[in-house]
């Protein structure tokens, strides 16, 4: 079921990070699907920012093959990229036992938060990219996979 | 849609709730326009979360820019700093305006604000070494700020002819023009929506004015279909408060109607209306005058003259006066207040003395006409009953299409027989039957009335 990451376009948690404000230090790997290279150069500022390690894939066949690959504590992925869209992916990831653990959260200009849910996604936010929403799900949606000890590369 | 507001509620409505959230918007106009002042009154219309940035270039230096904000009411000091970000790209831009987007992307990354204003933007291009830098630094500054949660706002001294020429117009969601024209020895600012992608917005120019509370906006007055308004169908009657005169129309005299009163100088026709408005007073009704005709101290003259009460004077008691030199005159400007007043004051019964004046204020008949149009649908649609004069040549012609609006007509005419005689008489009515005759209109010391047996 999709984790209720409690975001959506309109940030309801508008305060702002001072910089440096203490790193996060999960460290989890995120892999992240989006070809924008502006919305790339922003999600890799943040979730860094966060204490997050990130990797990314230009279209949706490199992220398969990334994600069985490095398994990645989660994907974040837009739903628009070339070759195997967003939502395949997700399909894709979640029917491969070797896969279906990895936590996807969709981030996407689409407004398709029921799409992502039939999917079988764990969180959805619509775009533009908005750093407290992003890290805040990001942090929520991993919550349950820290506390069981179960961190980047690790299932 | 997710809305920005501007501070202002008149261009909110204009814009149809707002900019909308996440856009790239362009507020064009030439100097001294009002460009900066509409923008920092939207700056601290949306206080409170993320900060909003703004970023001065070269033509709007940064203490420059500050120094002129404090002018103005809606400028909270104590916001300046924390949820208020000035920052300038001067440095940046006469060094290299090529790394515009990556200062913007820093600055981005390290305030995290909602709302980024730069003032100037057309500075930025001046800079530029030649068109094809300038689209690729517009094509990542756009990727940046669209890839990111923010609304963008690029003030610039365009004019015109520049939307189609310019490439940075391809990239902006929305385009607010500012402008200033010179009427006689007074200045006319309009506000013009160019472009809105994804929403309606009213077009056309609407006037605004700028005070130290910043911009008074004057939406362009459109006929009630444009807001989905109806028309009030009333068979209410109405007593006029002039003797004699309601009993000239088999129907009597219906609320909701519009009246054109017509005559030479000295006819009769501001007492006639006077008259209208204070039988509303007397009956709880409100009323406005709107006058450009005889200033406050020359009304007060005339009321005391009709042996009007204190209390009924205007703006004593139920009438209220909205006077205007026809010197100072701005059409849009003063059917805005007369809405203002009217939505404020829940008013029934409006005066507007003279159509003449308002006639004389607009730029051309076509104007007039749609004013006078908008005018009179709108006063039917709230069920406003209106009175309004308009002063003609003795024997002389009106203009034909103003009557066409209006659902009464009276004439007011004056013979000179030995002595003054005024007479009234109804030229139309819609759908009534009326007394044809012309009858004396008579003027005493305790008012106005039509003496029907003569």
């Amino acid at each position: 079921m999709m984790q209720d990451t409690g975001t959506t376009t309109s940030n309801p948690t508008e305060r702002r990070a001072p910089p440096g404000a203490p790193k996060s230090d999960s460290g989890a790997l995120i892999l992240v699907v989006e070809r924008d290279p502006h919305v790339r150069s922003l999600e890799r500022y943040f979730l860094e920012e966060a204490g997050f390690s990130v990797e990314f894939a230009d279209d949706g066949e490199q992220a398969i093959e990334l994600a069985r690959r490095l398994v990645p504590a989660i994907i974040i992925a837009e739903i628009l990229v070339p070759k195997r869209d967003g939502l395949s992916v997700c399909r894709m990831l979640k029917s491969d036992t070797a896969t279906r653990k990895i936590i996807v959260l969709i981030l996407s200009i689409l407004s398709a938060e029921d799409r992502a849910r039939e999917a079988g996604a764990d969180g959805y936010l619509r775009k533009p990219l908005n750093d407290l929403a992003l890290v805040d799900s990001v942090r929520k949606l991993l919550e349950p996979v820290v506390g069981k000890g179960m961190v980047h590369g690790t299932h | 849609m997710e809305r920005i507001s501007t501070g202002n509620q008149q261009a909110d409505v204009i814009l149809g709730g707002g900019f909308p959230a996440h856009s790239i918007n362009i507020v064009m106009g030439q100097p001294g326009s009002g460009k900066t002042v509409f923008c920092e009154q939207l700056a601290f219309a949306n206080l409170g979360g993320r900060p909003v940035l703004y970023l001065t270039t070269v033509s709007e230096p940064l203490a420059k820019v500050v120094t002129y904000l404090q002018e103005f009411e809606f400028a909270r000091v104590d916001a300046i700093g924390e949820q208020i970000v000035y920052e300038s790209l001067a440095d940046t831009i006469t060094d290299d305006p090529r790394k515009l987007p990556e200062r913007v992307t820093d600055l981005l990354k390290q305030y995290r604000p909602k709302i980024i204003i730069i003032d100037s933007f057309k500075a930025i291009g001046d800079l530029m070494p030649d068109t094809a830098s300038w689209r690729k630094v517009l094509y990542e500054l756009a990727g940046t700020l669209t890839a990111y949660d923010a609304t963008s706002f690029w003030i610039g001294e365009y004019i015109a002819d520049m939307v189609a020429r310019l490439p940075e117009f391809a990239v902006a969601d929305a385009i607010v023009e500012l402008t200033r024209e010179q009427t006689g020895t007074r200045d006319d600012r309009y506000l013009h929506v160019l472009k809105l992608r994804g929403s309606t917005f009213l077009d056309g120019f609407h006037a605004f004015r700028i005070a130290r509370s910043g911009l008074h906006i004057y939406p362009r007055l459109v006929s009630p279909e444009a807001f989905g308004e109806g028309y009030g169908t009333t068979i209410d009657r109405l007593a006029t408060g002039i003797a004699g005169l309601d009993d000239m129309i088999e129907t009597g005299w219906l609320r909701g109607t519009s009246t054109l009163v017509l005559g030479p100088s000295g006819a009769g026709k501001t007492l006639l209306a006077l008259h209208f408005l204070r039988e509303g007073v007397r009956r709880g009704e409100r009323g406005l005058l709107v006058t450009f005709q005889e200033n406050p101290s020359q009304l007060n003259r005339i009321c005391g003259n009709i042996s009007w009460h204190a209390d009924e004077l205007p703006n004593c008691g139920g009438l209220d006066l909205l006077y205007t030199s026809p010197v100072e005159l701005q059409i849009d400007t003063i059917v805005g207040e007369i809405f203002h007043r009217i939505a404020e004051d829940k008013m029934q019964r409006v005066v507007i003395d003279s159509m003449g004046d308002l006639m004389n204020a607009s730029r051309d008949m076509q104007r007039f006409r749609d004013y006078a149009y908008a005018l009179t649908q709108r006063f039917s649609a709230l069920g406003i009953t209106a009175m309004l004069t308009m002063e003609v040549m003795r024997g002389g012609q009106y203009p034909p299409e103003v009557s066409a609006m209006v659902d009464n007509i009276l004439l007011l005419e004056a013979h000179l027989n030995g002595e003054m005689q005024r007479t009234i008489r109804i030229l139309k009515t819609r759908g009534s039957g009326y007394d044809l005759r012309r009858h004396l209109l008579r003027i005493t010391s305790q008012g106005v009335l039509v003496d029907r047996a003569t």
